[in-house]
């Protein structure tokens, strides 16, 4: 996989850099402030004790057979190029000639005894001050000149470097090591921000509910991650498309069947009508009769099938509305009065002036008051009553009947698609509905959900 | 005679609606698709359409028929039954017959929508005592031979009954076809109107036998 594909790859180089760029980076500082320091800062004249004195012998060396005034002029010329250094000379008889500067401790005349002690003490490599001692002359009886010089002064340009390398390394280190966690964090954060912009993504739906598909920038995990969120957007608009199309296919499906069970009834109606003009028996009247209540039946039974496929899959129309339930009721009541009317029904109606409203679709409330007005039209006949009556304290509408019960025995009886399509529906608009039945009569109340 | 356009693709339906029809009074003209009924519905006091209809569907010939010959009433007939399909055939048609319809109803039907348009096989009318011209918009009691004058509102009431014959009509359906406007709980207006109308109709107004009271829902005026 290529680095800018993988970010584990990308996160293993900062690592890697990470643990090489440590030793490193001392390697690296330490080259920096050697190059920048050691070539700016001259050499301390002071610092290598074999150069001071070899220096100092081959003074004393070239002072062979000089005057006083020679030797005293020559120190003073080195005293001013070695001015940290203090400098006396001893003349051949013990006596303090010179010294530089004027205020030096020096005792004035160099006892045998003295001069040992001070040749004893001023030796190794430690003592304070570093002295050379070097004899005048080639014969070496001359006197002695001494060069004193504090230890202070003989620090290599080295030593003082090496001080400064101390204290600068640490905060170089710890500006490398910023450099690190500000990189490692900036490769996370834009991590973070990525998978937070595929969480905003995935949680803001479009208008058909599902998220929009987003723009993929580069070829890692993340990337490969939204590409397959893109391609899931996909196949869920594709079926959801699909689930369309079917849906239409269905409805489609099912007006076609209705038509097509339709017809051929419609021509059955026609041939019994056409039969029945003419000369009959009684029985055959009879028989085309019945073949005409089937045919209504059948007719029925094709609506509530059709009608129970859309509702139990939700894809029944459903349009509620604010609606006046006493209008409803007595509206729906009044088309079918007159079949009641005919078949002498006793009618106790009761619809009051005042009225209250339930927020449902009338399609729905008329076709289930239209079955229950068919049911007691069908099998409630030997009662010769219905009541109709809307409560309007309750806010309940109360159907009753003087039937043989709904366990009673009735010509007409089906398998009681009507009333599971009534009992969807009621369900479906948040409403009640209670049936008490016996032999002596029904009475369905209807009421709201929230009241039972 | 009373003209109808029977559109119809099934051959069987079609010929015994259009046999059936044609014993009851009326002449059509049955069309087994929809090419070509725009040129012909004005000739026409009605049109019988199916819905299902090779090319075209019912739905769109009826349209094109209703901009063609707007005051000419459209039945629909059809085979499908989905609440859909009912009100989108509503829109535009007068009414609508689901199959297997009873050829009775379809001529009950007939009657119904050709009266409305004024296209009734009689214009004369017997309501008991009242005979009703209604070419002439004129009500005579029989046993005076004089005319009886309604106002407005009580000509407008009782044409309303005369276009819903048999049906029980509520007060507020009666109120909002006839004054336009929707029905205030507890008003009065309608039932002092029909007071008056009764008192110029009815031989007894105490106890009415044209305009029906069906108590706690409404009115009816058989025929």
């Amino acid at each position: 996989m290529k680095l800018k594909n993988s970010l584990l790859n990308q996160y293993l180089l900062i690592i890697f850099l990470a643990i090489i760029i440590l030793p490193i980076s001392f390697f690296l500082i330490s080259i920096l402030f050697y190059t920048q320091f050691s070539g700016t800062e001259e050499p301390n004249k002071y610092q290598n004790g074999i150069d001071l004195e070899s220096m100092w012998q081959a003074e004393a060396q070239s002072l062979t057979g000089a005057t006083d005034e020679q030797i005293a002029e020559r120190l003073k010329q080195l005293q001013t190029e070695y001015s940290e250094a203090t400098m006396y000379w001893v003349d051949e008889t013990g006596q303090t000639k010179y010294k530089l500067p004027e205020n030096a401790t020096v005792p004035s005349s160099w006892s045998p005894s003295h001069t040992i002690d001070f040749m004893k003490k001023n030796r190794g490599s430690s003592v304070d001050p570093f002295t050379v001692v070097a004899l005048i002359g080639e014969q070496k009886e001359e006197g002695f000149m001494v060069m004193q010089v504090p230890r202070s002064a003989m620090e290599t340009t080295g030593n003082s470097l090496a001080d400064k390398y101390n204290y600068w390394i640490m905060p170089s280190v710890a500006v490398v090591l910023t450099i690190f966690i500000f990189i490692s964090w900036i490769f996370f954060s834009r991590i973070r921000k990525r998978l937070l912009r595929l969480r905003q993504a995935m949680s803001s739906p479009a208008e058909n509910g599902i998220p929009d598909q987003i723009s993929v920038f580069k070829k890692d995990e993340i990337g490969q991650l939204e590409i397959e969120f893109n391609e899931m957007i996909h196949q869920l608009e594709s079926s959801r498309l699909r689930e369309k199309e079917e849906e239409t296919l269905r409805r489609q499906l099912i007006a076609n069947l209705s038509h097509d069970l339709r017809t051929p009834l419609t021509t059955i109606r026609g041939h019994a009508f056409s039969l029945k003009k003419e000369a009959l028996s009684e029985k055959g009247k009879e028989s085309l009769d019945l073949i005409d209540s089937k045919i209504n039946y059948l007719g029925q039974l094709i609506e509530n099938l059709l009608s129970y496929t859309l509702l139990t899959s939700g894809k029944y129309p459903y349009n509620p509305k604010k609606t006046d339930i006493v209008r409803l009721v007595k509206t729906s009541f009044a088309a079918w009065y007159p079949v009641f009317e005919n078949r002498g029904f006793q009618m106790d109606v009761e619809f009051p002036e005042k009225t209250f409203r339930w927020d449902i679709d009338s399609q729905w409330m008329e076709r289930i008051l239209d079955n229950f007005f068919q049911n007691i039209n069908r099998h409630a006949m030997e009662g010769k009553y219905i009541g109709v009556k809307v409560d309007v304290v309750q806010e309940q509408i109360i159907i009753a009947d003087h039937g043989p019960g709904m366990s009673g025995k009735s010509a007409g009886k089906g398998a009681g698609i009507g009333l599971s399509i009534v009992s969807l529906m009621l369900k479906d608009m948040k409403l009640h509905w209670d049936i008490q039945t016996g032999e002596t009569g029904t009475i369905i109340r209807i009421s709201r959900k929230e009241q039972s | 005679m009373r003209r109808i356009l029977y559109i119809e693709d099934d051959l069987e339906i079609g010929s015994w609606v259009k046999e059936d029809l044609e014993h009851r009074g009326f002449e059509i003209q049955w069309l087994k698709s929809g090419d070509g009924s725009e040129k012909i519905v004005a000739n026409h006091d009605l049109v019988i359409l199916d819905v299902m209809l090779p090319g075209l569907d019912g739905f769109t010939v009826g349209q094109r028929l209703k901009k063609e010959a707007p005051q000419i009433p459209i039945l629909m007939l059809s085979a499908r039954t989905a609440v859909d399909d009912k009100l989108q055939g509503l829109q535009f048609a007068d009414d609508y017959l689901t199959k297997p319809f009873h050829p009775d109803e379809l001529a009950a039907r007939i009657e119904v929508l050709l009266r409305r348009s004024g296209l009734s096989l009689s214009n004369e009318l017997h309501l008991g005592h009242i005979q009703v011209n209604l070419s002439e918009n004129t009500f005579i009691d029989q046993r005076t031979g004089e005319e009886i004058i309604l106002t407005g509102k009580q000509y407008q009431i009782f044409m309303h009954f005369l276009r819903h014959p048999n049906q029980i009509l509520t007060k507020e359906q009666i109120y909002e076809s006839v004054w336009g406007e929707p029905y205030l709980e507890g008003d009065k207006t309608l039932m002092v109107h029909i007071r008056y109308l009764r008192e110029k109709i009815e031989i007894n107004p105490g106890t009415p036998e044209i305009i029906e009271t069906i108590r706690g829902i409404g009115y009816r005026v058989k025929q």
